[in-house]
């Protein structure tokens, strides 16, 4: 047996040691202290919360007794299903689009560096816009209802579904592209035999996950208006009817849950 | 025919790829480069279908002068012109025949392409490069489920289904075993003969030059410095392309035994 000190005799001095980063422990720090100076501005306080909570309160105390009846209701039920339609369109139309608009941003799908900063510019400003911001806009513009809905998931789902298919062409393999270039294949058959392929299972699971997004934006995006089951919760809050809104609100859960799981199981066999 | 008259390659950073070189290449020569990395084989094959665009000089691919062709002109001349490479560039995530396919995307119009449905002839046409280097048998695997040697026959495959007039390859046995290696050339040097195919082969092994190459070309710093028949390159010969003597590192036999 050769043990390493016969073959090593001298005790070797390491080079010196690098300094623990400075830049690391000040972004520590300094989040902690913009935390505690948030929270002291908005006047946090757990006693606050709770004794809020532990006060006899209606919204709390349907909560304990949610209508399960509401959930089987010929409204809920429609309301429920154009969710659903919603965040399906949304869907379909975004991503659909987010595709070409992806590739569009890098520098072997488009040779053009003006379209690409253009391209590029759009899909920044998009993405830097909230859902229920799109949703207010398009419901003050095109009145309240589904339309406005989907235009706003539309918006949302082109803005993700981009950055996410732009995020997996960063990292491919480009010598695809280059036995496409080099057997005299025009831009878009190079595109579609040597850049799809490489991402289509990343996007069609990016398509399901932004699915789930929807689905669940648009529960919120009824709340201004954009329809949905967003807006028979909108109605029973309204109305302070909170067993109604405790029930529909649990549904939803359900439906979500499902969705999500579903989903999940189809992009584990995608990846 | 492939003539370079005065042609010179300088990149954007400043290297010269390419300098003064005069060369001439006639139909169905099989004709091997070597030279040490960084000494323009890569350059010299990448210049003929245009990959590498000359900075001055002139190159006549049978007979289109290369420096004045638009992007469709470009597209053409590639079409006729196969290239393989060091690394297979295969798309791992898609079958051998739609990998070899890509060889007929000059011909397919583009809303099949887009669509994945190839006409039957060209489908007809890649299974008989597959058969050509018999492998035809993987036509449905998965390219990332090949060997380095199955996935490199599949790169000549997807060449030879260009039906070129001219076949490019650029290193295509440095990520092989020693075996594997003589398997390719043998498949590139059947091919050249059968079907009169030029071939410009880049390689490192100077043993593999001289054992497959009709003549051969050494590059040193972008410059030509020795052309001839494989039988003429002698030691003293690659002593000048590589610039100091011969070690066991340059040949690939010896190289396998240490």
């Amino acid at each position: 047996m050769t043990h390493l000190d016969t073959v090593v005799p001298d005790a070797p001095t390491l080079p010196r040691k690098p300094r623990p980063a400075l830049f690391t422990i000040a972004t520590i720090a300094a989040a902690i202290a913009l935390t505690i100076v948030t929270a002291r501005s908005v006047d946090f306080s757990f006693g606050e919360i709770i004794g809020n909570l532990s006060r006899k309160n209606s919204v709390v105390e349907g909560l304990l007794n949610p209508d399960w009846g509401q959930i089987w209701s010929r409204r809920s039920r429609s309301a429920f299903i154009e969710t659903l339609q919603l965040a399906v369109l949304g869907t379909a139309t975004g991503a659909t689009l987010a595709l070409p608009l992806a590739l569009w941003t890098t520098t072997f799908g488009n040779p053009n560096r003006w379209i690409r900063t253009v391209v590029r510019s759009f899909n920044n400003v998009n993405r830097a816009i909230p859902d229920l911001l799109w949703a207010s806009l398009f419901v003050a513009s095109v009145g309240i209802g589904a339309l406005s809905g989907l235009l706003a998931l539309f918006f949302f789902s082109l803005a993700v579904t981009t950055k996410l298919t732009s995020d997996t062409l960063d990292g491919i393999d480009m010598g695809p592209i280059e036995a496409a270039n080099a057997a005299g294949a025009s831009l878009p058959k190079m595109l579609r035999t040597a850049v799809v392929p490489q991402i289509l299972p990343a996007y069609a699971s990016f398509v399901l996950y932004n699915f789930e997004l929807n689905l669940r934006a648009s529960a919120v995006l009824g709340l201004v208006g954009a329809g949905g089951i967003g807006l028979r919760i909108e109605f029973f809050r309204g109305r302070g009817d909170w067993e109604a809104l405790w029930g529909l609100v649990f549904m939803f859960f359900i439906v979500v849950f499902v969705v999500e799981r579903l989903s999940v199981t189809l992009r584990r066999r995608l990846v | 025919m492939i003539r370079f008259e005065q042609a010179c390659v300088t990149y954007p950073n400043g290297v010269v790829g390419m300098k003064d070189l005069d060369l001439t290449i006639d139909d169905g020569e099989f004709v091997v480069i070597v030279g040490l990395s960084g000494a323009g084989k890569s350059t010299l094959i990448r210049a003929i279908n245009g990959l590498v665009p000359l900075t001055s000089g002139r190159l006549d691919v049978n007979g289109r002068d290369v420096t004045k062709l638009n992007r469709s002109g470009l597209r053409e001349l590639r079409s006729g012109i196969g290239m393989i490479f060091q690394g297979f560039n295969l798309v791992d995530r898609t079958t051998v025949l739609k990998n070899v396919l890509m060889g007929r995307l000059h011909e397919v119009p583009t809303w099949r392409t887009l669509i994945g449905r190839y006409p039957a002839a060209d489908i007809d046409l890649a299974a008989r490069a597959l058969q050509r280097v018999e492998i035809l048998e993987k036509a449905y695997s998965r390219a990332s489920d090949l060997s380095g040697g199955q996935r490199q026959r599949v790169g000549i495959a997807r060449a030879l289904a260009q039906e070129p007039a001219i076949i490019l390859a650029d290193e295509p046995v440095a990520s092989l075993d020693p075996p594997t290696s003589h398997v390719v050339m043998r498949y590139l040097q059947q091919i050249s003969r059968e079907l009169g195919i030029t071939t410009i082969v880049n390689l490192h092994f100077l043993d593999l030059a001289t054992a497959y190459a009709d003549r051969i070309i050494g590059l040193r710093d972008g410059v030509l410095v020795f052309d001839g028949p494989g039988s003429d390159a002698d030691e003293q010969v690659f002593e000048s392309i590589y610039g100091r003597s011969l070690t066991a590192d340059d040949t690939m036999t010896k190289h396998a035994a240490l």
